[in-house]
């Protein structure tokens, strides 16, 4: 397959897989923050590795950490959920969401998800047998999922809507009324809402973010799925979890069981450390991506470059469509010319590839450094037209 | 809330008798706990300081989705060592454990294939891996005198009427038994002649005593044989949900692809512990593997004693004991009643069949079975 054909998560991975050949590589594309694991949440796995290493991991998780997971939603999200029966422990939220897409789908099923969304949506569905069903969003709008774009692309096939707030890759967050105006579209067709939360701390400005299963009505409705990587800084750890009502919880515990068993132990307990220990690294981390976003939104103003204003996440998406190529070939060229990872738009929507998506997952300085060669990159491109 | 589509959900998950097959424990859950495919083992204070290191060091981030490179060469010495293959780290995907290479293995080197030959009796997780996504599957009788393993002319059998891809343990899950070298070269010879392929199972190949025959051995660049297996066995890292898939580069970019799309990776700690047992394993197993040795030959004159049939075994972490009729179903609840667990056979499609883990205690469970049933 040839460079340019590729999309979707196996273009990614190539870049991914260059990026690594180039030694002041600027990584500006995977959502792996920079920051490491706090310290207290290491020592606890250490602990667990002396006293716990041998305990019996069952499918859905430690009780301890899923009783943990349960306040957390509840403080957090503001959703009511008893850690017995509605809680599932997940090898990071992109197993919980491989998970949720095999519970909900039988093939043939719709399922409705605002693009531009992260990649491997589409993957999971395909597994399933499911069918992903689009619903386009704007720039003009900041990407705002719009519910009455939705509710037109219900059709009688439509059994689930996929809402993620903050998006990625357009950063954009769902409001209150929007939220509330999506779940009574799942009611009033009987659908399913699968929630990803992963970002839900990283929300910038004056928005808010909604989980839909903590609005009247929605927990029944809904599997909401988040994880430590992002917040914690623990995406080596792969710990995710899902919840969402009993009945259907029993049956992605059976899922969870079939898929890989259970989340490595050492892992639970650094996850119980997480959520029950101090905070204040993810506030610290918080602070610093709020402090990162403007450094990456003021260079981008400063090239006149367009983007969806990023409401939360960890990440802009940003237009590049005036070079005149696509997001592929710019993306290459960046990383190829100025050693700078940055994700083609295309991995995330056929109608976006003149976006990149870049993430501000870097220390301060070598962000700017990063901006400046993008720079560098676009005049390039630029004074060959 | 009166919901069709959840009740529609719930309908067509509650339907699905494989995915809903009981998963054994990876690991006792305490001492009477002899039901689980892994056995609590101690774990080495230079595993504990090897994966501590790597994560206060920063090995706290995603890592290559098939596995970091010096844990991937170190399975592939190791299944070359042990076999005789040629198997290079480009072949070696690191799993979350042994499900999750029962799964990977199974979805994803059937969309190969029109169906897929399964064991009659075999580990409960491969049939809950099945339900997942419907899979055209067909069984291969077993021969309860040898442990329970297919037989070889069964293989032959479905070869001949066009099936061209088999799932085969060896070890046998439930009883230990495993094939002999000319048996394994046998069903080689089936898989080449009729362009099949095998995914083996040898994740008890660990509990061998003396020479263990793999199917990597006959095909040695293993070009259509997949090997499964737990990592390091009896290290001590069972609950650390780590495991390994062997098999042609060709099809582990597919498997390597839907890791991607499952969990992006296997947990750094998990693996860099791995990567320390790796030194270990040589110094600390085969002491590990004599002292259950005895302890199963020693049970083995226990069961005899009380009137049991033990199946025919080899792999020394397993006691399968045969209990015709009600007598394994009434066996097995008294010993729930005495406080033990046993994996009952039926899980695997043998309900006559009760399994323990060799221990400390399955002298006193075995007794407990005793009472009224022996």
């Amino acid at each position: 397959m040839s460079r340019q054909k590729k999309q979707g998560t196996s273009l990614l991975y190539q870049l991914i897989g260059e990026a690594r050949t180039y030694d002041d590589a600027i990584i500006m594309g995977r959502g792996d923050p920079d920051f490491d694991t706090p310290e207290h949440i290491v020592a606890a796995a250490k602990e667990a590795m002396i006293h716990h290493h041998a305990d019996y991991a069952p499918p859905q998780g430690l009780l301890a950490l899923r009783q943990a997971i349960a306040e957390r939603v509840k403080r957090v999200n503001g959703i009511d959920v008893d850690p017995e029966t509605e809680v599932v422990v997940t090898n990071g939220g992109q197993e919980a969401l491989f998970l949720m897409a095999l519970a909900v789908t039988a093939p043939g099923d719709e399922m409705i998800v605002p693009e531009p969304n992260y990649n491997t949506y589409a993957d999971s569905l395909a597994f399933a047998g499911g069918i992903k069903v689009d619903v386009p969003t704007y720039p003009e709008t900041d990407f705002r999922a719009d519910p009455q774009d939705v509710r037109r692309a219900v059709t009688d096939k439509t059994r689930a809507l996929l809402l993620v707030s903050p998006n990625n890759p357009a950063a954009s967050v769902i409001s209150p009324d929007d939220m509330q105006a999506m779940l009574n579209i799942a009611v009033d067709h009987d659908l399913m809402i699968l929630a990803d939360d992963i970002y839900d701390l990283f929300v910038y400005d004056d928005f808010v973010h909604v989980s839909p299963a903590s609005l009247p009505g929605g927990k029944e409705r809904t599997l909401t799925l988040n994880a430590l990587s992002k917040a914690y800084s623990m995406t080596g750890w792969r710990l995710g979890w899902i919840v969402g009502p009993a009945d259907v919880m029993a049956r992605v515990t059976e899922l969870k069981a079939a898929v890989s068993g259970g989340a490595s132990i050492i892992s639970q307990y650094a996850g119980i450390a997480a959520l029950t220990g101090p905070q204040e690294p993810v506030e610290q981390m918080a602070a610093a991506y709020r402090r990162r976003r403007r450094l990456v939104l003021d260079a981008l103003d400063a090239m006149g470059m367009k983007y969806g204003l990023p409401q939360g996440g960890q990440f802009v998406f940003a237009d590049i469509g005036f070079t005149g190529l696509d997001s592929a070939q710019v993306a290459q060229r960046m990383l190829t010319e100025q050693h700078v990872l940055a994700y083609p738009g295309a991995a995330f929507s056929k109608d976006r590839a003149n976006y990149l998506r870049m993430t501000f997952l870097q220390p301060e300085d070598k962000l700017q450094e990063g901006l400046e060669r993008m720079k560098t990159a676009m005049q390039n491109i630029m004074a060959e037209k | 809330m009166t919901s069709q589509t959840k009740a529609d959900i719930l309908k067509r998950h509650q339907a699905n008798a494989r995915l809903n097959v009981p998963l054994l424990p990876q690991v006792m859950q305490n001492s009477q706990d002899l039901s689980a495919d892994g056995l609590a083992s101690p774990l080495d204070e230079r595993i504990i300081a090897a994966a501590a290191h790597a994560l206060e060091s920063g090995q706290t981030h995603y890592v290559d989705v098939p596995g970091i490179a010096p844990l991937r060469a170190a399975l592939a010495e190791h299944l070359n060592s042990l076999s005789g293959a040629s198997c290079q780290s480009a072949s070696i995907l690191v799993t979350a454990g042994m499900q999750e290479s029962r799964f990977l293995t199974i979805q994803k080197i059937s969309e190969q294939y029109e169906d897929i030959v399964i064991p009659a009796v075999v580990h409960p997780g491969l049939h809950k891996a099945l339900g997942v996504r419907e899979r055209k599957i067909a069984s291969l009788p077993v021969d309860e005198s040898k442990g329970f393993l297919p037989t070889i002319e069964s293989m032959a059998q479905a070869a001949r009427a066009g099936r061209r891809l088999f799932y085969l343990e060896s070890p046998s899950r439930l009883s230990g038994a495993m094939y002999a070298a000319d048996e394994v070269e046998a069903i080689h010879q089936i898989a080449v002649e009729s362009e099949s392929a095998v995914i083996w199972d040898q994740g008890l190949a660990a509990w061998i005593v003396g020479d263990y025959a793999s199917l990597a051995s006959c095909d040695s660049d293993l070009a259509r044989t997949a090997v499964i297996s737990d990592v390091w066995p009896g290290m001590g890292l069972a609950s650390w949900f780590i495991g390994c898939i062997a098999a042609p580069e060709a099809w582990i970019a597919p498997m390597q692809s839907q890791k991607q799309i499952m969990a992006i990776c296997t947990s750094t700690a998990a693996q860099y512990a791995a990567l320390e047992a790796a030194q270990l394993y040589a110094e600390s197993h085969p002491k590990r593997l004599r002292q259950l040795d005895r302890l199963r030959r020693a049970l083995l004159e226990t069961a005899h004693q009380a009137g049991f049939e033990a199946v025919d075994g080899d792999a020394v972490n397993i006691l399968a004991l045969k209990l015709p009729g009600q007598k394994a179903k009434t066996g097995l609840a008294r010993l729930r009643q005495a406080g033990f667990e046993a994996a009952a056979g039926s899980l695997f499609g043998a309900p006559d069949i009760i399994r323990l883990n060799v221990g400390d205690s399955t002298a006193q469970a075995i007794q407990q079975i005793e009472g009224e049933t022996a």
